[in-house]
């Protein structure tokens, strides 16, 4: 589903250059869950952003689903995003001034889906997720589990190939934490392909393979059994 | 989609209720000076468009005889039809009474007398009535809505008389009722008669229509062509007819198409004229002062919004969908701004047009033209205040707003800076106009004119009095309270004749102003002799004039001119005095040259042509009392035109209306501009500051006072606000220097001015800044290192 190549990226000050990814090259199978781990600094969040292709490499090539998109301009990776991609975040990034209703709905409005069709579609993930007595609350009224519930409904409502997660449980609890673990595997089991990056080894374990980074270059990658 | 735009922009303005409020009332204010301008700008432009023939219709730039029209209707068969109409003019009012109730009588104005086809050749309502006979018999007509009412109340006035005095009373018989004039119309009337009256009056000779040839007059004529191109044709065959009657030859003849006359010809109030030049400039640097504190405190509020931005972003929306949202909320909050604009317009209207002194008729508020142009205005402001925003939202990364790393000089920092020393720049040029603009006046004012015109009463004497002048002037004389009297033939700074001396060569007459009054006028006045006459000089004769010191070198005479002669055609006059100049008319002008002629108060030219008389009123009278003694002497002698009196300093301050309404309108746009700049600073600075809690938290825990605090956060927007003055201070200079230009006595543009100017605006700047920041500087460093 997704090959990287020989892929860099570079942040430039004006007296400093900064290597982010160095020459990585990565394939991603589809129905794999991959989680990504390495000290900061290390290059995982610039590879997550280029994989959600919110940023494009320095150089080198990314195939997605069998095209390259490396070097696509704005409007056709936003166009490819919002149909193939899902986000969850750490810091779960839901839009206060939006119910917990209308934040799942947003991806589908941007993909053009009827009224109708998306009170069904949100209503069923958000049943499904466990928080539909939730949906006329403001993200602030909810726990931070809550929330990150309603940022995972939003990130499948769509029905991505890809969920890409950013450190989904590092602004929870364990508890809720494990939750929101169970409900990414499930996904997962369903088809769904995830790349999640993070620190704990713990959130790790759940995936079937994981890559290590180090200074933007792979250092072992652990199969999980 | 688009109500997902509004539902967001909806709530985002009521959890914001301040910066809201900021944002919407500014736009507001801005648009409501807008808005009032431009209808003014629409009403001033659309003088006479609603005549159907409107462009068809052609007006000379002279006005001309009575039998001028229909010669011209003869010779030119361009010409399809043609008007004449007279405004009555005199020096003694108009008075209209009913004979039923002969003791309830008006002054009127705007009597206008006009060919029988008026009310088809133009296109003004006539409510009751035959347009095409109403006033087809001498001593016929047709009444405004207004005097319908006022004569004859609910009672349909058509076959009713009126008596109407002009130079002697004649009766009319009421044939029509028309629709008060618009306001928009260059020709307006309470009284429309059959100009077939005139050829039977009394004095006719008086009123033109004597010359049977197409010649000067005093009829103003309006031609109706077949094609509005076939006017060149037209002046070229009229100019041929002019030079058959030698008429015309020193005059550069032309034509101007009847809606271009209230602004072209110089028909109109010229005040106006001069507002109209300068009016739209300052109402679009309103809007443009007001659209740039939206546009900034959208963008510093861009910020908070990045989050936002970055979320919709991943979940699929492009570049484009961002930018489309965030004009939604533009155009959601222009809306309101609007009506609320809108509301403000509509309360504030009146207090303008009083002040500018116009009337606007109420149904064209409400015409498609202003209708079109407001929603012009709409358009373009929204489209305007949702540019700038929606280009720096839309431009923002998500992989770093998403992250939090939002830079807190992010949201174009650096345009915000422009747009605060571009709003100040405004409101410190505006000032610096207000005070130049208000120095002068004050100097108009307060400048030795040559003539002492405090405590001076000017009573207008009409005609009627007559014979009774010198027993009315004496028993003013002998009121208390009363030091002097005197009498000329108009009140100082109301009206001027012009007669010409012979020049040097036969074909150079030199024009100077001719000034008819009694000996007493030159004490009354306080006028200063230059070359007094010899002792025992009779100046009260033909033969004998005094001139001003500006006549002298005007009129090539000897440096002392007593006894030398001019010659006005065939008469010698010798000079018998020569006075300092004073000003006899706007400090506008230089002065120009001026003859005194000295008449006795038994001449015929005042029992004639009516006159006025001067009191001057010793100090510490009272003069309500006074004036109430003066109206009973008046009264005694003159029954029929009504009593009414001026000041003179009045007078002398009434020619400067127009510059005292441009004064007292600048100084409210001054007010509402730096009012536009203080609310845009104080929204920037709040959130400037709030941005820089942590920052002031550590300064506090590491020592700094209030005071450093304060002057560290206070420095950066002061620096704009001095940049603005700079650049601001010379184009004031030069539009001012300009605008003194206009008038001969003037004052020199000070540098106290600038300074004036410039400490406004950083005392402005400073209050508004520092209630912000002392406010963050003495917060508790504790909560706000938390804050982050």
């Amino acid at each position: 589903m997704i090959k990287i190549t020989d892929l860099e990226k570079f942040y430039r000050t004006e007296e400093v250059e900064t290597i982010a990814l160095n020459k990585l090259s990565i394939e991603v199978k589809k129905g794999e869950f991959v989680a990504i781990m390495g000290p900061s600094g290390c290059g995982k969040s610039t590879l997550l952003n280029i994989l959600g292709m919110l940023d494009d490499p320095d150089s080198g090539s990314y195939v997605f689903n069998g095209v390259e998109v490396a070097h696509f301009t704005e409007r056709k990776r936003a166009d490819l995003r919002k149909h193939n991609i899902g986000f969850v975040f750490q810091s779960f990034n839901l839009i206060d001034e939006l119910t917990v209703f209308e934040n799942v709905e947003l991806p589908l409005i941007y993909t053009g889906v009827p009224s109708a069709e998306r009170v069904k579609r949100v209503e069923e993930v958000l049943d499904k997720m466990q928080i539909m007595h939730r949906r006329n609350h403001y993200p602030q009224q909810l726990s931070g589990g809550q929330q990150q519930r309603v940022a995972i409904s939003r990130a499948v409502v769509n029905k991505p190939k890809l969920i890409l997660a950013d450190e989904p449980t590092g602004n929870l609890d364990s508890s809720n934490g494990n939750e929101v673990m169970e409900l990414l595997t499930d996904l997962n089991e369903q088809g769904t392909t995830i790349i999640m990056v993070t620190h704990s080894e713990h959130d790790a374990r759940y995936s079937h393979r994981i890559i290590r980074l180090l200074d933007g270059q792979t250092v072992v990658e652990n199969i999980m059994i | 989609m688009i109500l997902n735009y509004i539902k967001i922009a909806w709530r985002n303005l009521a959890k914001q209720k301040l910066y809201s409020l900021i944002n919407i009332s500014g736009l507001a204010v801005g648009l409501a000076v807008c808005m009032m301008i431009m209808m003014y700008v629409a009403h001033e432009m659309s003088y006479d468009r609603f005549h159907k023939n409107a462009d068809r219709i052609f007006t000379p730039n002279v006005p001309m005889s009575y039998a001028s029209a229909p010669l011209i209707k003869q010779n030119q068969p361009l010409v399809e039809a043609y008007m004449r109409t007279l405004p009555y003019f005199n020096e003694n009012p108009v008075v209209v009474s009913d004979p039923s109730s002969p003791a309830k009588k008006f002054a009127e104005d705007k009597l206008l007398f006009a060919d029988p086809g008026f009310f088809t050749f133009f296109s003004f309502k006539l409510l009751s009535g035959s347009a095409s006979d109403v006033l087809s018999k001498p001593f016929t007509v047709v009444l405004s809505r207004d005097m319908a009412k006022k004569y004859f109340g609910t009672q349909d006035p058509i076959g009713k008389t009126l008596v109407i005095k002009t130079d002697s009373a004649y009766t009319y018989q009421v044939t029509g009722v028309a629709e008060n004039a618009p306001s928009n119309s260059s020709i307006s009337f309470s009284f429309v008669t059959s100009c077939q009256s005139l050829l039977v009056m009394k004095q006719a000779s008086r009123y033109g229509v004597g010359p049977q040839q197409m010649t000067y007059g005093t009829f103003n004529v309006y031609l109706q062509v077949k094609q509005a191109a076939d006017t060149a044709r037209l002046v070229k065959g009229i100019a041929m007819m002019a030079k058959k009657n030698k008429v015309f030859d020193e005059v550069k003849f032309s034509f101007t198409a009847l809606p271009d006359t209230h602004l072209k010809s110089g028909a109109g109030d010229s005040s106006n004229i001069k507002y109209l030049k300068i009016f739209p400039l300052v109402a679009v640097l309103i809007l443009l002062l007001a659209l740039v504190n939206y546009m900034s405190l959208s963008t510093a509020r861009a910020t908070l919004r990045a989050k936002e931005v970055g979320v919709r972003k991943v979940s699929g929306a492009s570049r484009k969908t961002i930018a489309t949202q965030f004009y939604v909320e533009s155009a959601l909050f222009t809306v309101l701004s609007f009506a609320l604009g809108y509301l403000l317009c509509y309360l504030i209207t009146p207090w303008f047009l009083n002040i500018i002194q116009l009337k606007i008729d109420n149904s064209f508020f409400y015409s498609p033209i202003v209708l079109t142009l407001l929603l012009g205005l709409l358009v373009i402001t929204a489209l305007i205040a949702g540019s700038y925003p929606s280009l720096v939202l839309s431009r923002f990364n998500p992989v770093v707003t998403l992250k939090g790393k939002m830079s807190k000089q992010a949201g174009g920092i650096t345009v915000r800076k422009i747009f605060t020393t571009l709003q100040f720049t405004i409101s410190v040029g505006l000032i610096i106009c207000g005070i130049i603009i208000d120095r002068q006046l004050y100097y108009f004012r307060h400048t030795d004119t040559g003539i002492n015109k405090d405590n001076v009463i000017m009573i207008p004497i009409a005609n009627s009095l007559g014979e009774n002048y010198p027993a009315f002037k004496h028993d003013i004389q002998s009121l208390g309270g009363i030091s002097n009297v005197a009498t000329s033939h108009y009140a100082m700074f109301k009206g001027i004749d012009m007669f010409y001396v012979n020049g040097k060569t036969k074909d150079e007459n030199v024009w100077i102003v001719s000034v008819i009054a009694n000996s007493q006028f030159i004490t009354t006045l306080g006028l200063k002799w230059k070359y007094p006459p010899a002792p025992n000089t009779e100046l009260a004769s033909r033969k004998k004039i005094i001139i001003n010191e500006a006549a002298i070198g005007q009129l090539h005479l000897p440096s002392n001119p007593i006894g030398a002669f001019i010659k006005t055609g065939n008469e010698q006059i010798e000079i018998a005095g020569v006075l300092k100049n004073f000003n006899f008319s706007s400090m506008e002008y230089a002065i120009q040259p001026m003859a005194l002629s000295i008449i006795n108060d038994t001449s015929a030219f005042y029992k004639r042509r009516g006159c006025n008389l001067f009191a001057k009123i010793e100090s510490h009278t009272n003069i309500p009392a006074l004036i109430n003694s003066m109206q009973g002497i008046y009264k005694k002698y003159d029954s029929d035109a009504p009593f009414s009196y001026t000041f003179m300093d009045d007078a002398f301050n009434e020619q400067y209306k127009a510059e005292d309404r441009l004064a007292s309108i600048f100084s409210i746009f001054t007010y509402i501009t730096v009012i536009l700049a203080t609310l845009g600073l104080f929204g920037l600075a709040a959130f400037t500051i709030e941005q820089r809690t942590k920052e002031i938290g550590i300064r506090k825990v590491l020592g700094a006072s209030i005071a450093s605090i304060n002057a560290l956060l206070s420095q950066d927007f002061l620096k704009l606000v001095l940049l603005a003055i700079v650049i601001a201070s010379p184009i004031a200079w030069w539009a001012m220097h300009n605008w003194l230009q206009g008038f001969a006595y003037r004052i020199t543009i000070s540098w106290w001015v600038f300074a004036a100017a410039g400490f406004v605006a950083i005392l402005t700047a400073i209050i508004t800044v520092s209630y912000h920041a002392i406010r963050a500087a003495i917060a508790n460093p504790v909560n706000s290192l938390r804050s982050e």
